[in-house]
Parts: C-alpha cells; structure tokens; sequence
C-alpha cells in the first residue's frame, strides 16, 4: 500500500505540473464560489476513483490468466516495474515532459457540466509510466481487494495533489514545487526499479 | 573601524588570539574532564589532553589566521572519521560483527543517528509511537539526547548544522577537497532541490509503513557504520545500495564536484536544517559595496548556496550551511559572517567571533567524545 500511495504521490505532482494549469481554469470556469468548486471537484475525482477500480478489476483478472506460474508472477512483473521505471525516471529527466497535456481535448466539450467528468476520465487515462506501474502491482496482487487497495492508495495519493487546486494562482513558489515534483517522480521511478530488480532477481532464485 | 576592514582584516594579534580562545580554553575543559581530570589511565588521559589541546589550538588558529574553513574542515573530517570509528569499535566489541540482526532491532539496540529525525516526525505526531529500534534515554548514542543536540543546534546555527555539527558531514567535505580543481564543473541547480524530493518521500514511506526507510533502504553511511545482516536478496539489495550511494555520492563526485554532494543532493536532515536557516539569528552576508563580482565564492561554495545573480542582489540563499569557504575565498572580505538584522557592512568582526564561538563550541563538544575514544582505542592498540 505504502509503495503506491508514493507512486500516486510522486505521479501526481508531475500530474499536477503538466495538466493542472490546463484543468484548472476548465475546473473553475463560471464557478459560483466554493460549493461549486466542491462539487466540480468531487465529480472531477469520483470519475477518476471509478475508472481506477475499473482498471484494478481488469488488471487482476488479467493478471491472474497470464501471471499463473510463481516463478512467472515474480519474474515477468520484476521486468515490467524496471521497464516502466526507467520510464517514469525518463519522464522525469526528459526536457519534453511538458509539451502536450491530454487534458487539452476538453475544449471539445461544450457542455460545462461533463467538465469535471470529462477531465477525470482523460486525467485517470493518460497512459503514463506510474499506470503501467500500478496497473502491473494491481496485476499480482493475490486478490482483487489487494488490487483494489492498491488502486485506491494510488488515487489517494494523485488526488491529494488536486485538492488545493482552487489556490493555485496564490501559490508563490511554483517553479520550487514543479521541481520537487519531478524530482520526486524521479525517485519513485528508482524506487519500483529496485522493486523490480528485487522482484525479479527473487524469482531467479527461487524458480 | 570595525566596518573598513582589510582581507586580513579577521586576522588577530597573537595576544588576543589567545584571549579569544580563553572561554573556549575554559569551556572544553569542563567538558571533557566534568571539572574533575582523571589521570589515573594513562591512554585515557593522554587522549584527553591531546583532544583538548588539539581542539583548542584549531580555534586560536581561526582568530589568529583570520581562516574559518580551513580549520573548521580539520576538526569536522577529523569527527566523522573518528565517529565511523568509534561506532564500527563499539559494535564490534558488543556484536563482533557490524551487522545487525533482527534480535538487535527487537531489543531497540540500533545506535541512533540524527538522520533519522525526519522520518520521526509523523508516526510521533499520528501514532505516538517512535519508530527507531533504539534506546530512548539510556545506553549508545540514545534518541532522546541526539534529538535535543540536533533541535538546539538546528534552531541556533540552521544549516550550519551540516558543517558544523553533523558528523557524516565531514566525509563528503573531506573528498571534497582532493582535487585542485573539479573535474566537472557544470552542474545543474535544479539538484539542490532533491533532499526535498527525498524528504517527502521518506517521511511519507515511514509514516505509512512505520519503518525508518532512509535508514532501512538508502542511508549511504551504512557502509562505514551498520548495516542489516544480509540474509536475503532484499538485505542484499540493500547493502549494495548503501555502498553504491556511499561510492557514488559521498566519495567519487565530491572528488569530482569539489563539491559535498551527498549532504546538498540526498540528505533529507539538509532540507530541514534549509528551512530552519530561515529562523536562525546567524547569516553569510554580502557586502555589495566591497564585492568586485569576482565570482570566485560561488566557484567554492559546496552546497550551491552562491550564484551569480545573488551575488549581485547581495543575498546567500538558504541552503548555506556557514562553514567559512566562501568567506576566506574573498580577498576583499565583501562576504563575511553576519547577525540578521544587522546591516551588511557593520560589526563584521563581532558578528564572525560571536558566530565562531557557539558554532565552534557546538563541534567541539560533540566531538570530544569520540575523538577521545577513537584516540585511546588506538594507544591501546599500539601500546
């Protein structure tokens, strides 16, 4: 639970740093004051809360059809956390981290009420490296409750990051918090690449 | 007077050197001797007044030179040598091993480090637990003491701490200093951010999983102190992350940097001493009028504390941990030690004799100890 509270930690301040500033003004847009900024918020991160779960049931189930074998289930997900966390270390270090936010597409949307429902599909769906990386823990977990658990601490995590949206533009420091962010992003890459290199060295041995 | 000093404006009569050092004289020896000299074990004794004198001739020397750093460093590296030292003997002699084992975690017999106090602050707060396997009041290297040395020492010097009080410190600034010149010279600023980075993420882990994680799984002085016994591919894991970290970041880049590159990119302890910078009465102060914009201080600086630009708005940032490299670098003694709240130009000499003194104190008080025993195991062993 621990490792994917921190893995939603990190990914949602690197979130936060390339969609926030295009989500918000979509977020707030016509707001009426604080109970509106509530629930647009609230919307925004239930959608975002069901599409996880979503996610978990699909990857445990498919993560039993495909991990059956012990040596397998600690082998192939070994490889898959370092693929992945050299991605997300990557994303990390890359210069292009902040050309395009997929949340962009919202202008699509004329209705203002689907906003909020709209972002957090497209939010929770943006194939980045902490997904594959959460959608491989959700994949070897030994039941769909470790699944969901996982999934839900991965949400806490991300979200936490969204909550102070609405004092966004009173954040001084900005430029100092977007690169703890990505340093921070950095670092739970490395953390699921020893993961993995564990995972998987394990499973050498032991198979 | 005191505002139109020279370069060798720091420097002091051979007198008052002396006079200067007298409270430190007086001070030290109290300590180290709890007022009552024990001469009746020659090793012991002998390490003490070598220790003594050996401190008390570093602190003459700043006043009479006018150098900070240079001997600031001697006695900092000295400490960390001697502290590795006197842990690695202690456990030995307890242990014989400088592993541990679970049943060392279970009887809380782990000697506790200041580096841990990030990862104590949540579970303290949320579970009134302290998650470190060590001796709270009693015992080696006790929580309790080392968290009120810290606290006192953090409130008083802010990240002076780092290069005055922490004894890991002293390695990274000891490689830091082999080399002339540095090898790399470009190193991208956006790394001063990362004990942040890493701050967050061990609190997080530890308040979460209630284990101390910085200690468990990245601490790189490990390798020169103890380490988990390794009975697993997770304990191997481990210890060849504590010994690349320790390679990697504490030996092969200061050597490289010339600059302390494990206290200014992984230290979670640097964050917070950075943030308690801000409430401290003691401060690097640039004198605009003096400074020629030579830039040779922020070439020395080892924590990037210095740029350019603060330079010309005549500020060091909060990562600077005072330990003087930057003020003896300055012929023009534009940079100097100062008081907040005291304007830049004035009371330069007050202000470094004031700072000098209590961060001075600080390390040498700490340090005695091990000095001493890292000292006396050695006359043992010879004589």
């Amino acid at each position: 639970m621990t490792d994917s509270l921190i893995l939603g930690l990190s990914s949602g301040s690197s979130c936060l740093v390339t969609c926030g500033m295009v989500m918000f003004p979509y977020l707030m847009a016509g707001s009426a004051g604080v109970k509106r900024i509530a629930i647009d918020l609230s919307l925004f991160l239930l959608t975002r809360l069901v599409i996880y779960f979503i996610l978990a049931t699909l990857a445990w189930y498919f993560g039993q059809a495909l991990f059956s074998n012990q040596v397998v289930r600690n082998v192939v997900p070994g490889i898959l956390y370092i693929v992945f966390a050299v991605m997300l270390v990557w994303y990390s270090i890359s210069k292009n981290r902040n050309q395009e936010c997929p949340a962009k597409i919202v202008k699509t949307v004329n209705n203002h009420r689907l906003v909020p429902i709209f972002l957090g599909i497209v939010n929770s769906l943006g194939f980045c490296p902490a997904l594959f990386i959460i959608l491989t823990k959700g994949a070897t977990q030994g039941t769909l409750i470790q699944s969901y658990i996982a999934f839900l601490a991965f949400f806490i995590g991300s979200s936490i990051w969204f909550l102070p949206l609405p004092l966004a533009g009173k954040i001084r420091k900005k430029e100092v918090l977007k690169t703890i962010g990505i340093l921070a992003t950095g670092l739970a890459g490395i953390i699921f690449m020893i993961k993995g290199i564990t995972n998987l060295i394990g499973g050498i041995i032991n198979g | 007077m005191d505002n139109a000093l020279t370069s060798s404006g720091m420097k002091k009569s051979f007198g008052r050197s002396l006079l200067y050092t007298l409270p430190m004289f007086l001070i030290t020896f109290m300590f180290m001797t709890g007022g009552r000299p024990d001469f009746s074990r020659p090793a012991s004794a002998l390490a003490m007044v070598v220790t003594f004198l050996f401190v008390n001739i570093l602190y003459f020397l700043m006043h009479y030179t006018g150098k900070t750093d240079k001997f600031r460093a001697i006695l900092f590296i000295i400490f960390a040598l001697s502290l590795s030292f006197t842990l690695i003997n202690n456990m030995l002699e307890t242990r014989n091993s400088m592993s541990f084992s679970q049943a060392d975690i279970l009887e809380c017999k782990i000697p506790f480090c200041h580096l841990v106090i990030p990862m104590m602050i949540l579970p303290a707060a949320f579970t009134n637990s302290i998650i470190f396997p060590g001796s709270i009041i009693g015992g080696f290297a006790n929580i309790a003491s080392m968290v009120v040395l810290w606290l006192v020492a953090t409130l008083v010097l802010g990240r002076g701490f780092c290069s005055w009080g922490c004894f890991y410190g002293g390695w990274d600034d000891g490689f830091s200093r082999i080399r002339k010149k540095p090898a790399i010279k470009k190193i991208s600023e956006i790394w001063k951010w990362m004990p942040f980075a890493v701050l967050i993420m061990v609190s997080l882990t530890a308040a979460l999983s209630l284990i101390p994680t910085y200690c468990d799984w990245i601490c790189p002085f490990k390798a020169v102190t103890e380490f988990e016994q390794v009975t697993s591919v997770e304990s191997a894991t481990k210890a060849v992350i504590f010994v690349s970290l320790f390679a990697g970041l504490v030996v092969v880049l200061p050597v490289l940097t010339r600059k302390r590159t494990q206290c200014g990119f992984l230290c979670p302890l640097g964050a917070i001493n950075t943030v308690s910078n801000k409430v401290t009465p003691f401060t690097i102060k640039i004198d605009k009028k003096a400074c020629t914009e030579c830039f040779k201080c922020v070439e020395v600086c080892p924590l990037f504390a210095l740029s350019t630009e603060g330079i010309k708005e005549g500020k060091a940032s909060v990562f600077c941990s005072k330990c003087g490299k930057c003020v003896d670098a300055c012929s023009k003694n534009a940079i100097h030690f100062g008081i907040k709240g005291v304007p830049s130009c004035t009371m330069k000499n007050f202000s470094r004799n004031l700072f000098l003194f209590v961060s001075f104190l600080f390390m040498s008080v700490f340090s005695a100890g091990s000095i001493i025993n890292s000292l006396q195991s050695l006359l043992n062993l010879i004589f």
